[in-house]
């Protein structure tokens, strides 16, 4: 039997991870992460695989420094060879409404923006390229939407955010994105496309919090004055994000430090932008976990 | 996009598919609900960002009876937003009974039932932020709600079912932002709805005619058009305009108007628990979701049924403020207090008793006897109203002595007879202005009177108190205070018939193809409930049907 030869680069982001586990799952699937090697290694094992995929997040030097790297030697293979590239959502950067994979990136968009922007330009250069636009991504594992948002929670420095909060929440169950990313490698109409990968009928971020804090049990949920959540999302963030850089060297003392609420988060919770998800459905056959299902997991992930 | 008339050139003209006068509670939610859609959606709002004088002064006018109702430009305001800049943000729907005709309710019954109503109520509650539609002890607390008196048990009142309490949200500061935004929905302010001009038959709307105080003229030109101006100022629209219809619009049959309804309310009584003080729990539990609830003694439908009474609720409540014989400092701290509490909360701080120095000092010594009692109290009023965005709901005092009275609060049957009708006075824009004629019945007397002897004979059997009450005095106390403020309801009536009703089903006139109404003036009777959310969740349904119906230019 010919073993399908994956790649995957990024295998150390929780997406990583779960889709390198998903494959080794796979009798028929040979599946490696390429995160370590180096350029003529990589080149050596992109050249061999049929599949690569690229899961890498982090700031946007480890995006755009990734997606050279992969792309260099994607360039070097040949024939062309499926590439699934996971992006974000942020690429519509500040737009609101319905938008669509054709929709185009509003100003003003931000550096981590700009650098899936960019890789996505690249991306696009290969033929068989899959981009994947993931929206927040949630549940076990996933740190930055499900683990500080359990902490924020629990610690009632975050909860109902009124008017801050009435913004579209885009949200993917982690194990939704792990299965867009299996079946973008084999689709046969995906090649040369995007699609946005989000919940069908999302929350706003209110409704997310508010059910998010009920699953973990920090309730009765806090309404936050718009004084308190100006003072957490921007007063205090600088100066928490400093202590956090350079005490968070200090395992001992930086439990003491609360992590900060990033303006960044206050933006994206006010911004009315909805993913249309229809291609996702349609061409790459995928269902999504409802809310509450979850959110029953995120929380028995986080609730300590 | 929000826009000020005072910015239009004169006899200007604006279009749009829907125009809503008015943004109050039913005027913001209806354009909440259509933003996105496919039609163009105009909000028309008499008032600004903020209280103006003159513009509230529109709302003057005069009662008949200034006993029994409080001046027309009380408990509600004319400005973004309406009187849900100033409500109390109690919840609850109203119960399947009231939809009904009841025998013994002359002119009850809607043209829809409570399972038309239902599907809207989730979302109605969230736009209230009042969490989730839940109701019952039950369905929010789970088996582990505590009892409002442990040991009591009826038959004929539930105590599982629930108010809830919006923060109170005020519809202008929390949802302008979203109407701002948005390319199929425009907010016009200082737009005053001065003429609705009808095509030659009488039966389709041509176009609005707006003014401004300054004496700026603008038309509004649509597909269909919505009254969302309240129970009493959209009475007044239809009646002051007479170009086609010398009656008014709406108003062939003699309807617009009339069966105007508040609820009969007051506090009556003592009730001296004998079981436990810590077996009585009168206070706001927050819900998983952080929403305050209270529990209540709610009259069972059955009970109204075999009584041939109307829907009626009660609450354990503090002894009346004004009379110092209380003793409690934070009563006496309230009645000193009143000169600061805004007019629509002031009410109870008047009475009989009180008003002599010999009281006042009396308050002045509550106070004096009670200093830590009165300093914890402040801070909590401080911390959790003056300055929380959610605010505790209201005054909730645990009496030591494990003695209360009853606060009631019940349906009012409708009755031609009271009524809204024009005064031969008018406004600076030269309208006719308002005059009220609110009137109760005898039958409403005798809903309160009997549900408080059940209320007292099962307290009594329950073995956990007794209810003492002057039968004598129902009257009184219903009157004290007048009609209960700021809930205008039934004066152009939902029906199916055009003789004794002023809107269908889908709350349009029958008269009047293209003219719809939203708010508590369409409902024919006025249940137990407080009106605000049942508003906003016909308001969500009309806007349902408008999409529905694609009403265009």
């Amino acid at each position: 039997m010919i073993r399908e030869r994956v790649v995957v680069y990024g295998a150390g982001s929780p997406l990583g991870r779960r889709v390198l586990d998903a494959l080794r799952a796979n009798s028929d699937t040979h599946a490696l992460t390429a995160d370590s090697l180096e350029r003529e290694a990589l080149r050596a094992a992109v050249r061999e695989a049929d599949v690569v995929i690229n899961t890498t997040m982090g700031a946007a030097a480890t995006i755009s420094s990734a997606a050279n790297r992969l792309f260099d030697a994607l360039r070097a293979a040949a024939p062309a060879k499926r590439l699934v590239h996971v992006s974000s959502m942020t690429v519509y950067g500040s737009a609101i409404g319905k938008c669509n994979e054709t929709t185009l990136p509003v100003d003003p968009i931000g550096k981590y923006a700009a650098a899936h922007i960019a890789a996505e330009t690249g991306a696009r250069g290969f033929s068989q390229a899959v981009i994947l636009r993931p929206g927040c991504e949630y549940g076990p594992g996933c740190e930055a939407w499900s683990g500080r948002v359990a902490a924020w929670l629990a610690h009632r420095r975050i909860g109902d955010l009124g008017a801050g909060g009435d913004g579209c929440c885009n949200l993917v169950f982690i194990e939704d994105l792990v299965r867009a990313v299996l079946a973008a490698r084999r689709a046969p109409a995906a090649a040369g496309r995007a699609f946005n990968i989000a919940m069908a009928g999302p929350p706003s971020w209110n409704e997310y919090l508010i059910a998010y804090a009920i699953a973990l049990g920090a309730t009765p949920v806090h309404r936050m004055t718009r004084r308190r959540w100006m003072l957490e999302s921007r007063l205090l963030a600088p100066p928490l994000k400093v202590a956090e850089l350079t005490i968070g060297r200090f395992p001992f003392i930086a439990r003491l430090v609360p992590p900060p609420i990033p303006p960044s988060f206050r933006r994206l919770c006010t911004q009315e932008i909805r993913l249309d998800v229809t291609a996702a459905e349609e061409i790459l056959g995928l269902q999504w976990t409802p809310l509450a299902a979850g959110l029953r997991a995120a929380a028995s992930a986080f609730s300590d | 996009m929000l826009l000020d008339t005072t910015d239009f050139p004169d006899d200007h003209e604006i279009r749009a598919d829907i125009i809503i006068v008015g943004a109050g509670a039913a005027g913001i939610t209806m354009a909440l609900d259509l933003i996105g859609s496919n039609q163009s959606v105009l909000l028309l709002e008499s008032g600004g960002l903020e209280e103006e004088p003159g513009t509230q002064d529109l709302y003057a006018g005069a009662v008949v009876n200034a006993r029994l109702h409080s001046p027309p430009d009380r408990y509600r305001q004319r400005r973004l937003g309406g009187t849900t800049t100033i409500w109390g943000g109690r919840c609850m729907p109203l119960d399947p009974i009231d939809f009904e005709v009841r025998d013994y309710v002359p002119a009850s019954g809607w043209p829809i039932t409570y399972t038309d109503v239902e599907p809207f109520y989730a979302r109605a509650n969230a736009i209230c932020e009042a969490g989730a539609f839940a109701y019952t002890t039950d369905a929010t607390f789970g088996p582990a709600a505590l009892p409002i008196v442990a040991g009591f048990t009826s038959a004929d009142f539930s105590t599982h079912r629930l108010e809830r309490f919006s923060c109170p949200t005020n519809f202008a500061a929390r949802y302008a932002h979203k109407l701002e935004g948005r390319h199929n929905v425009q907010v016009v302010l200082h737009a005053n709805l001065t003429q609705i001009v009808l095509d030659e038959n009488g039966t389709q709307v041509k176009q609005l005619l707006l003014r401004t105080l300054g004496g700026k003229r603008v038309a509004a030109r649509g597909g269909c058009y919505v009254l969302a101006t309240g129970g009493l100022e959209t009475a007044r629209l239809l009646l002051a305009n007479r170009d086609r219809h010398p009656k008014g619009i709406g108003n062939q049959h003699d309807t617009v108007g009339r069966y105007y309804m508040c609820h009969v309310a007051g506090t009556i009584g003592a009730i001296q628990f004998t079981c436990p003080s810590s077996a009585v729990y009168r206070g706001y539990r927050m819900s998983p979701e952080g929403v305050y609830c209270r529990q209540r003694f709610a009259l069972e439908e059955s009970a109204q049924r075999r009584e041939a009474i109307g829907n009626f609720i009660a609450r354990l409540h503090h002894p009346r403020i004004t009379d110092p014989a209380h003793r409690s400092a934070i009563l006496s701290l309230l009645y000193l207090a009143k000169p600061l509490i805004p007019y629509e909360y002031q009410q109870r701080l008047h009475g009989t008793e009180g008003n002599s120095p010999g009281d006042w000092l009396r308050h002045v010594a509550n106070v004096v006897a009670g200093p830590i009692e009165a300093a914890s109290f402040t801070w909590h009023m401080a911390r959790d109203r003056m300055l929380a965005e959610r605010k505790f709901p209201s005054i909730i005092i645990n009496s030591k002595a494990n003695l209360y009275s009853i606060d009631f609060h019940a349906e009012q049957y409708p009755n031609a007879a009271s009524r809204v009708l024009l005064d031969d006075t008018v406004d600076p824009l030269g309208m006719p202005r308002i005059k009220i004629d609110w009137r109760y019945l005898p039958e409403d007397v005798h809903t309160v009177r009997r549900a408080l002897e059940i209320l007292a004979k099962d307290f009594a059997a329950s073995g956990v108190g007794q209810l003492h009450y002057d039968p004598a005095l129902v009257e009184t106390e219903i009157t004290r205070y007048g009609a209960y403020g700021g809930h205008h309801i039934g004066t152009a009536r939902m029906g199916s018939d055009p003789r004794s009703s002023v809107v269908d089903a889908n709350c349009r006139l029958h008269a009047v193809h293209n003219l719809y109404i939203a708010g508590s003036a369409v409902f024919p009777t006025s249940s137990q409930a407080n009106p605000t959310l049942t508003i906003v969740a016909l308001a969500l349904r009309l806007a349902s049907h408008l999409r529905r119906t694609g009403a265009v230019r």
